[in-house]
């Protein structure tokens, strides 16, 4: 989720390029920003946020280019992250049934040495 | 003698035991509780299982006790004499109706490790076993069989109970000031309930491991189902080196730098991204392994956080890390800290203060120094802290020490910028939204790239 956001602005950035001067400064207020320059509040907030987004442009406009040269895997080779929840949550149940089978079991066992 | 008694006993032999050392009342204040601090600490080990968590909790509270009983209560020891084997196997009868032998293969006699809730015993598998996430389980793999120790549970309901009896009496003399006692205890009941529970433990293993599937780095003891119940958690037994051993780790060639990191990211992903966490993490849950990994061991204590909670702690994180004063005391006051409007001031001037002094001598960023001290400047001014709240920044600095203990120059602050920045661009709009401010030739281009 957060990363289409983060693709959603690279994507912007890479149209605007050369229009945005002042977003090109803050990215580069952003990088240098280590522990020091970090210190302007909500200021401060955008220019790292400018500069992580320019981080993703460059790795979008890397992929967009391996694409276009045919380079690239199909995106939906990926995972699908709801297909991983339902695997998920069948795998739990199979737990919790595991779990009461041998509470079952042991229901019986209890049974059976009874006298 | 009753068991009131011998609490009461208990600890009024251990205070006064330490009167020599504080001279009687004369020492100096911070001598005087070091000295009581010690004396509790002992007599809370004497006194078992309940008192051995009721100073856990005490450790993580900061915000209600003084540095001298905190600092002592994180140094209590929790590893009690082991309790034989038969006793130990009368649990699991009462449990699965059977012998350890007869569900284990190999059940070693002798616990690997004895605290006073549980212990644990080594053993192996007997038919394989495919888990909830995760690789199939081989017949023969090595196991962690987690058995609560007998009446337990009674034990510590019972001593609850009497504690409670003693703090509504604290409360009606005035011995109580800075903190509520019975509302401790409350919190304290509910945790240890869900501790005595080892299924709610092993769920939350399960759920752990899914979370982190795409990460290779981080390791979780499978859960056996067929073998585990309400006082016996069956789990794969990881290996490896404690926190304490990390020299023979690096000697080894283990990246203990490149670990620190990634196991600091990985909490602000719990954090952050999915709103539940380990919040136990002492360095006895962790282990380095030789395949370059972080197992983490005992998902005890779980912290929760709802979506809306998630985005506030992430508001606030942002703040420490762009160090913004404002934005800290906005969000904490949506997560329940409530500044009364004529404390506001005060208060944003502490912050200010807390926020430009965590720096470190060596440049990086000190997260506990900020989150305990800020704890205590809303303590110092009678504003009431949210157990939620208090147990995140414990949880954040206690994550911030294993870090260091693993690699001593990591700077967490720095960890979470990336974090907290996309979580929070990610709530500043979703495309949709954002796509209708743009203009219309932009969309289009848009449209051809992301498409
Ligand atoms: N899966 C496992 N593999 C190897 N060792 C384990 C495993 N689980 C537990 N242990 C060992 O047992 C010790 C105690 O386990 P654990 O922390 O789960 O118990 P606990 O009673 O909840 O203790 P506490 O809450 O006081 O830390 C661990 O420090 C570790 O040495």
């Amino acid at each position: 989720m957060t990363d289409d956001v983060m693709r959603f602005f690279a994507a912007w950035m890479l149209t605007h390029e050369t229009a945005d001067e002042g977003l090109k400064a803050a990215v580069e207020r952003g990088e240098a920003g280590g522990a020091e320059g970090m210190s302007g509040g909500p200021d401060a907030f955008v220019d790292g946020l400018a500069a992580m987004v320019a981080e993703e442009k460059e790795r979008l406009k890397a992929e967009l280019e391996a694409r276009a040269r045919g380079e690239l895997p199909p995106p939906d080779e990926k995972r699908d992250p709801v297909l991983d929840e339902i695997r998920f949550e069948v795998g739990e149940l199979r737990g919790r049934l595991d779990n009461l089978e041998s509470m079952l079991e042991s229901i019986l066992a209890r049974l059976e040495a009874r006298p | 003698m009753s068991r009131q008694s011998r609490i009461a006993l208990t600890l009024a032999k251990r205070w006064l035991a330490t009167l020599p050392a504080a001279r009687f009342g004369l020492a100096s204040g911070p001598r005087r509780r070091a000295a009581f601090a010690r004396g509790t600490r002992r007599a809370f080990e004497e006194l078992g299982p309940a008192f051995v968590k009721l100073g856990q909790l005490i450790s993580v509270r900061p915000d209600e006790f003084s540095d001298e009983l905190v600092a002592e209560m994180r140094s209590m020891q929790d590893a009690v004499p082991p309790l034989p084997y038969e006793r130990i196997a009368e649990v699991v009868r009462a449990e699965f109706g059977r012998d350890p032998d007869e569900l284990w293969d190999a059940f070693e006699r002798e616990p690997v490790a004895s605290a006073s809730v549980a212990q644990v015993h080594r053993a192996r598998l007997r038919e394989a076993y495919r888990p909830v996430w995760g690789a199939e389980l081989a017949a023969g793999t090595d196991l962690a069989v987690k058995i609560v120790r007998p009446k337990a549970a009674e034990a510590i309901r019972a001593d609850v109970g009497v504690a409670r009896r003693l703090a509504e009496r604290a409360v009606r003399w005035g011995l109580a000031r800075r903190f509520d006692p019975v509302g401790l205890l409350d919190e304290f009941e509910a945790s240890v309930d869900r501790e005595l529970d080892l299924r709610q433990e092993g769920r939350f293993a399960d759920r752990f491991a899914f979370d982190f599937r795409d990460d290779a780095r981080i390791e979780v003891p499978r859960i056996v189902w067929p073998r585990s119940a309400r006082r016996v958690l069956t789990m794969e037994y990881m290996t490896g080196w404690r926190l304490t051993e990390i020299d023979a780790a690096a000697a080894e060639g283990v990246d203990c730098y490149g670990l620190a990191v990634h196991g600091a990211t990985a909490f602000m992903r719990q954090v952050f991204v999915y709103g539940r966490y380990h919040a136990d993490l002492h360095p006895a849950n962790l282990f380095v392994t030789p395949r370059n990994t972080i197992a983490y061991l005992d998902f005890g204590i779980v912290g929760y956080l709802t979506p809306e909670e998630r985005m506030n702690i992430t508001q606030v994180m942002a703040a420490l890390v762009y160090r913004d004063a404002d934005r800290a005391l906005r969000y904490s006051a949506k997560l329940g800290v409530d500044v009364p409007a004529e404390k506001v001031d005060v208060i944003r001037a502490g912050l200010g203060a807390l926020l430009d002094g965590t720096e470190r001598p060596d440049g990086t960023r000190d997260f506990r120094h900020f989150g305990l001290g800020f704890l205590r400047l809303l303590g110092e001014h009678g504003i009431a802290i949210p157990s939620g709240y208090g147990l995140l920044i414990k949880s954040l600095a206690t994550v911030e020490g294993v870090a260091r203990a693993l690699y001593p120059q990591i700077d967490i602050v720095a960890t979470a910028q990336p974090f907290t920045t996309r979580v929070l661009a990610q709530a500043m709009g979703d495309p949709a939204r954002l796509a209708e401010r743009l203009p219309a030739a932009v969309r289009a281009a848009l449209r051809e790239l992301v498409v």
